[in-house]
């Protein structure tokens, strides 16, 4: 089974966290490079990508500085310098200091890894020293300022502006883009969100240079603000895009020439042709001169405008160099300097965000989840009092009491333990992302077209078993992209797109998730499958099989690990493991695919692994418990109601077949007598069914499911155990496994 | 990605730790003196668990033992091989049962046994949990690691080492290697 979560008992709790919270930035860092390597490949830069990571960077300067990790840290430093080069257009999209990123980033990782080892860090300084130097090359022969020239901009809007806001309004009106200011006053108390619904408004429709206050003129519980917009639209059309009633749009200047070519291929035009931005063509709002006339540097602007930028935008480091201050990361913002005009508002960005955000670690949640678990039982216990109280005509009276006193008790249990468990919640989008990443790594390293589609990222699982799905789902995508899909050639001779698609869809089914990857490769090849399984002896050469048993067979041990399997059938490397990875979670795969059409595998997940409702079950003398997610009904018959085929047991359940399984046979207890009517527990996950027989059924509890420690690993058939009152442990069935089991049993007849 | 780190430099030490044969003994010894650099021979006492299969001593590395409990309701679990007696629950964890007797092929055990057995839980550094059952546990002996002998036989793998216990010898027990139940 999949490993453990075991952590190195090596590390302090301080450099986990370090740790994890590096982590992250790395793969933000690295999901945005991906992103800049497609731009980069276009030949356009989102602004605001270069921005994430120049943040992403600082970041990790700051948090590798105050942890003591130096090596980590000059190396996020020197991130930072091609990143903060790249946001300011210093270095245009194709300048080679951008491709030392990547393994600048690899490095960071790689040094993260060996965080424990101070030893190892002061090893790996020749290394970081080696890039560092490259790095400084690449940024000294990289041509400098880019675009210094371009249309004059008037001096006292310009002495409002950060020098990167400057760079974003030459670059927008480099490519003759409209420029407007958009006002509009907020409540002071609640200004923070207007001013984010408004701003995230006009993101769609272009982009926010600067967002300027504008004291003065508005009612005292009011406040002004103007916001610098740069967009492809005119200020009518802005205006109805917007559809914001308070929101007045002046021009500042017209964009030139939008007819002739659609923006993205407009070319930098020469100096000067674009008209003037002055005020005789828009006049800069009264307050707004006002401002101009009154640098930022002043205390109450200042104030104002670190509120309003907060969360929003990383001004950066309003000096020459664009980042004297930014390499300070341990600076309080409250702290009194001279020039408080360049202090970064990351600071309290970063302040913010951590204030928000708790990161838990998921033993805690374990814990808590354990003590929840007891609680329950606890209050099974209560219950039991209360009732034996009732039944006792002399204490009646204090048992109903004790009856409503259990009866709240349980509802505040129950939104106690699905409050736990929504904690524990995390969108699959983590996992897609990384998968999303992989393929483009694929893309690029191989030359293949695949396009990933992801669908459905939001939906929540588990942590933990999010955690353990990233590897599977890996394997079966990367399976998807080697093998599945064509060379260009043979899928343009197929009469297929040249671009292979992956979908990669996930959606919630009642208790359970359903992960989807779906590829339109070659599909499985049907008859070669069959002739290995054959030939490797797991069925015999004349077995009649379905379509579906012989495509169920590439999850069997023997029949997919070999390479030329692979090449024939288009899929299967390690199938076996990604079903015993799932199947450990309590989940079901299946695997459907046309020849020549494509495949789609299917993972079918419970929502949580931590409660259950549960069905308690008794075989001989012993309890089992059942989640009762995959109960389908229930059902008492006779002895003469089962019916046989071949030595296999069945069931006619309202006209369909429903194959038996005589727990007490399985697990080798006493069987009850012949002529004894027996319980039928009628499960299923997905479209398989199949019938416990077990001797009683007892009731239904909540259970909390919990792993079994000890030394063997592998229990087939038991998912885990749950503590029930005073029946200590009880062994909680694997429905999928039984039922897998089942399944396989029929085709093996 | 082509970060090609060189690795450390070539550990000696970690590979031999994990692959754990011949050396155990050492191993335990040399994690009992803790003290860096304080490698003296003076420092390498064990402390041994005794516990008792019928009628014999056998002993446990104390620092192994998480704590002592009393014979309880074992749940079986079907499917395991037969040294697994079943799981318990303790105080919200589930754990493994391991009968010693049946682990080393002895008899089993008469009624008796029920008064006095106890199960020693051991701890392991993958956070996994196991409980022996035993027939009772006497007392924990301090013993020089000088003064230990090879095991007499073959029998059993799971014995390493014999410690002097008073007039006779007791039987230690290589944890990891009695807990491999030959799935």
């Amino acid at each position: 089974m999949a490993a453990r979560r075991t952590r190195s008992p090596a590390r302090s709790k301080a450099t986990r966290e370090f740790v994890s919270e590096v982590e992250e930035i790395l793969d933000r860092l690295r999901a945005d490079l991906a992103d800049l390597a497609d731009q980069r490949a276009r030949g356009d830069l989102d602004p605001e990508l270069a921005n994430r990571l120049f943040r992403s960077a600082h970041s990790l300067k700051g948090l590798a500085g105050m942890f003591g990790f130096e090596g980590m840290s000059g190396l996020a430093h020197h991130l930072e310098d091609i990143l903060d080069g790249l946001r300011m257009g210093r270095l245009t999209p194709d300048a080679p200091a951008l491709d030392l990123l990547e393994p600048a980033i690899a490095l960071v990782a790689s040094l993260l890894e060996r965080a424990g080892s101070a030893q190892a860090q002061e090893d790996a300084a020749g290394e970081v020293g080696a890039l560092v130097a490259r790095i400084e090359q690449a940024l000294r022969e990289a041509p400098g300022e880019a675009s210094a020239a371009g249309p004059e901009i008037d001096e006292r809007l310009l002495r409002a502006l950060t020098e990167y806001e400057e760079h974003r309004l030459r670059e927008s009106l480099r490519r003759g883009r409209w420029v407007h200011l958009v006002e509009t006053s907020f409540e002071i108390l609640s200004f923070e969100e207007g001013l984010a619904e408004l701003t995230a408004a006009v993101r769609e429709s272009g982009e926010v240079i600067s967002t300027l206050p504008a004291p003065g003129e508005a009612p005292e519980s009011q406040i002004r603000f103007s916001l610098l917009v740069a967009s492809a639209y005119d200020a009518p059309a802005l205006a109805s895009r917007l559809d914001h009633p308070n929101a007045a749009i002046r021009c500042v200047h017209r964009a030139a020439g939008r007819d002739d070519r659609p923006e993205h291929e407009t070319a930098p035009n020469p100096h000067g042709q674009r008209g003037r931005l002055d005020r005789d063509e828009a006049p800069l709002p009264p307050e707004q001169e006002d401002r101009a006339k009154h640098p930022p540097q002043a205390p109450d602007g200042r104030a104002q405008r670190g509120e309003a930028e907060r969360g929003r935008q990383l001004e950066g480091a309003r000096s020459s160099t664009g980042r004297a201050t930014a390499q300070q990361p341990t600076a309080t913002p409250q702290q009194p300097e001279d020039d408080l005009g360049h202090e970064p508002p990351s600071e309290l960005d970063s302040l913010k965000s951590i204030s928000d955000t708790v990161r838990v670690d998921i033993r805690k949640l374990d814990e808590l989840m354990n003590l929840v678990g007891e609680l329950v039982i606890q209050r099974g216990a209560i219950g039991a009092i209360a009732a034996q109280l009732l039944a006792d005509p002399a204490a009646a009276r204090f048992g109903r009491e004790l009856g409503k006193v259990h009866k709240a008790l349980e509802r505040k249990l129950q939104e106690l333990q699905a409050g736990v468990l929504e904690v524990r919640m995390v969108p699959l989008r983590q996992v897609f992302e990384k998968l999303s990443r992989v393929v483009r790594r694929l893309r690029r390293d191989s030359g293949k077209d695949v396009r990933l589609e992801i669908r459905g990222g939001d939906t929540e699982l588990d942590k933990l078993i999010v955690e353990e799905l990233a590897d599977p789902l890996m394997h079966v995508v990367r399976n998807a992209f080697d093998h599945a899909i064509e060379s260009p050639a043979e899928r343009v001779a197929a009469g297929k797109p040249p671009e292979g698609a992956i979908r990669l869809e996930a959606l919630q089914r009642g208790n359970h998730v359903v992960i989807q990857v779906a590829d339109d490769g070659r599909g499985i090849d049907l008859e070669a499958v069959r002739a290995r399984a054959v030939a490797r002896g797991l069925i015999d050469a004349d077995a009649a099989l379905t379509r579906k048993e012989t495509l169920d067979l590439i999850f069997q041990p023997g029949l997919s690990t070999r390479a030329e399997v692979t090449e024939t059938s288009g899929r299967g490397v390690g199938m076996d493991v990604v079903r015993e990875n799932v199947t450990a979670l309590g989940g079901l795969v299946r695997v459907d695919s046309t020849e020549g059409a494509g495949t789609t595998l299917s993972l079918m997940l419970p929502i949580t692994l931590a409660i259950i409702q549960a069905l308690t079950v008794g075989v001989a003398d012993q309890c089992f418990a059942l989640p009762i997610t995959s109960v389908l009904e229930t059902l008492v018959i006779g002895p003469e109601a089962i019916q046989r085929s071949e030595g296999r047991e069945f069931l006619n359940l309202r006209g369909e077949p429903l194959p038996l399984r005589r727990l007490h046979a399985e697990f080798g207890l006493a069987a009850p007598a012949p002529d004894a009517r027996q319980a039928v527990v009628v499960v299923g996950l997905a479209d398989a069914r199949a019938g416990l027989l077990v001797d009683r059924l007892e009731g239904q509890q909540d259970a909390v499911i919990k792993p079994i420690l000890g030394p063997v690993r592998s229990l087939p058939g038991i998912a885990g155990a749950t503590e029930l009152g005073d029946r200590g442990a009880v062994l909680v069935l694997d429905v999928a496994m039984l039922i897998e089991e089942t399944v396989r049993r029929r085709e093996a007849a | 990605m082509s970060a090609a780190i060189p690795p450390h430099p070539p550990a000696e030490a970690a590979p031999a730790a994990s692959e754990r044969p011949a050396s155990t003994w050492d191993e335990l010894a040399r994690k009992a003196g803790r003290s860096p650099g304080g490698a003296s021979q003076v420092e390498l006492r064990r402390e041994l668990l005794v516990l008792w299969l019928d009628g014999d001593p056998y002993a446990l590395p104390v620092e192994r033992v998480r704590e002592i409990v009393r014979m309880r309701a074992i749940t079986p679990v079907p499917r395991t091989p037969a040294s697994v007696r079943g799981v318990v629950s303790l105080r919200g964890e589930i754990l493994q049962v391991i009968d010693l007797r049946r682990r080393l092929g002895l008899p089993a055990a008469d009624a008796d046994r029920s008064r006095r057995a106890r199960i020693v839980v051991l701890n392991s550094e993958d956070g996994q949990l196991t409980g022996l059952l035993v027939d009772r546990v006497s007392e924990v002996l301090r013993v020089d690691e000088e003064a230990l002998r090879p095991p007499a036989g073959r029998e059993s793998d799971a014995v390493v080492a014999l410690a002097p216990y008073g007039e006779r010898f007791v039987s230690l027990f290589d944890v990891e290697r009695l807990l491999e139940l030959g799935e």
